[in-house]
């Protein structure tokens, strides 16, 4: 006798049966057990429809997709995709930011920066930004990446709420900062800048087995509700806008990324979280060796999009990013604790000239 | 101190994928996010990516659903729901006659969305894309499965997901 058709199969004669041989139709016609497994998967995908379907009339609940009736306003839409001062794009800019493994990973890293474990109640510092150095993490990656919320709980305790201030003074004050002056405007940037200001951000974490779904290696012991923070901030910035409504120049000055722990064992916590990371093998050893000395702070550089290079702004290393179309470059550096970057719709060459001239 | 920078449409056909396939990238946001509104959201972000992207045009409606549904299932995971998108779900919601139905629809949003997120990631996006209205072939070709097993991981999913809503 035939064997039965799998799953798959009697699936695909709910919605799709001219996908499905003439042998496998007739022996499922012809068998009870077929028949009973075909009413399974027709009553699981009417389930998934439905739930699928809840919550905007929009969006139907039959098992036979369609496309929707009433379809989006594709030219609002268009507009909105190439509208360059959206606010609402500016908010996705942000959360492709909070999503990515600069935070995913930088934080993995930051929190488990490689010091000694210290059995103590207090926050212990374990790291400290001294450098900036990127890796590399391609878009698939990226889009596949999970970020610390599932592996724990991430608290934001307080949040870098950065605003408009009437001078220079102002934000100085505010951040605690000397904001460096421009020596030479690049070509194309003209007047005067705005200015921002930014409180200290600080973000807390607490591992939580239960929330590290199986299969994952065992927990390492200890681990378990440990908690660790990380602190930036605050910062202030210069702002030169185009005529086209989006920065022209900004020179940003805060204070580096710093992490503490109550106390893990920092290389075990941070293998084991790359392990469950998701992330190839070679963006971990990328995270690994810059976590061996608990200063160098890794930015994400998706190379679909951007490229790195290392340089020098009056003898500090620094990092230079550009984007594949040259229209946004980004230099940036830590010196004393303090995270100065210059960037704008400039080449790379006049953002380095800006740096090396700062006053 | 986020930077703003103008988009980059570099790719010439980027228009006409777009009016192409625009609806489409929606309704499979859509099915994951339970909402338009948001799915409008993902949508953009995903043009976004693809006008700076190489992906050939043959390939862009199979890669722009995978890259919504999975752009729309990392703000499931990540719970990056912005409060502004929820306050307009929410004002959808008061249409509805009764209150009490709206308090349950909600509910029901969230726990479809939360049990999508629990799903192994090719399972929850092979359930989105043919609930999207993807051929087998096409959700073969767009997760680089073979057209057999397609049904099996939709059929896996389904299941997966009534076992997860079902009291």
């Amino acid at each position: 006798m035939k064997r039965h058709p799998d799953d798959g199969v009697l699936r695909r004669l709910v919605d799709e049966p001219t996908g499905v041989t003439d042998t496998d139709r007739h022996h499922v016609t012809t068998c009870q057990i077929c028949q009973a497994g075909l009413a399974d998967a027709r009553r699981d995908a009417e389930f998934a429809a439905t739930a699928l379907s809840s919550g905007d009339p929009a969006l139907n609940g039959s098992v036979a997709p369609a496309p929707a009736s009433a379809g989006p306003d594709l030219d609002a839409a268009w507009q909105r995709l190439i509208h360059t001062g959206d606010p609402a794009r500016k908010t996705r800019t942000a959360s492709r930011w909070r999503r990515s493994p600069f935070i995913a990973g930088a934080a993995v890293v930051a929190l488990l920066g490689g010091a000694t474990a210290a059995a103590a109640a207090d926050w212990f510092p374990i790291f400290r930004t001294e450098r900036i150095a990127p890796i590399t993490v391609h878009q698939a990656d990226l889009m596949a990446m999970p970020d610390l919320s599932t592996w724990g709980d991430v608290e934001i305790i307080s949040k870098p709420e950065i605003h408009r201030v009437p001078s220079e003074a102002a934000a100085e004050k505010e951040s605690d900062l000397e904001l460096p002056r421009v020596g030479k405007l690049p070509r194309g940037v003209t007047g005067d800048p705005t200015w921002q200001a930014g409180r200290r951000i600080s973000a807390e974490f607490t591992f939580r087995a239960d929330k590290i779904k199986s299969p994952a290696p065992p927990m390492p012991a200890g681990l378990d509700g440990s908690k660790f923070r990380l602190t930036a901030g605050p910062g202030a910035a210069a702002v030169w806008q185009s005529n086209q409504g989006v920065p022209s120049l900004i020179v940003a000055r805060a204070v580096a990324p710093t992490a503490y722990s109550t106390g893990v064992p920092f290389a075990t916590a941070r293998d084991y979280l790359l392990s469950l990371s998701g992330l190839p093998e070679d963006v971990a050893a990328q995270l690994r060796r810059f976590s061996a000395d608990g200063t160098t702070l890794p930015v994400h550089v998706m190379p679909e999009e951007m490229s790195s290079a290392p340089a020098d702004v009056n003898g500090v290393s620094a990092t230079v990013l550009t984007s594949k179309d040259g229209v946004l470059s980004v230099v940036v550096w830590v010196q004393g604790g303090v995270v100065t970057a210059v960037a704008g719709s400039l080449s790379a060459d006049e953002v380095l000239t800006v740096a090396r001239g700062l006053r | 101190m986020a930077l703003s920078r103008a988009p980059n449409v570099v790719r010439n056909d980027l228009e006409q994928v777009f009016r192409e396939s625009y609806a489409r990238v929606v309704a499979v946001a859509a099915r994951v996010l339970g909402s338009n509104d948001e799915a409008e959201d993902v949508a953009q972000e995903v043009f976004l990516t693809f006008g700076r992207s190489d992906v050939p045009k043959g390939e862009a409606v199979g890669w722009l659903s995978v890259a919504a549904a999975h752009t729309a299932l990392n703000h499931i995971r990540t719970g990056k729901r912005r409060a502004g998108r929820e306050e307009r779900a929410r004002s959808h919601d008061t249409v509805t006659p009764d209150v009490a139905e709206a308090v349950v629809a909600s509910e029901e949003r969230r726990r479809v969305r939360q049990a999508l997120a629990r799903l192994p990631r090719k399972q929850a996006v092979a359930l989105v894309l043919r609930h999207s209205g993807l051929s087998y072939a096409e959700v073969a070709a767009a997760l680089e499965l073979s057209p057999g097993s397609v049904g099996t991981t939709v059929r896996r999913a389904e299941s997966a997901l009534r076992k997860e809503l079902e009291p």
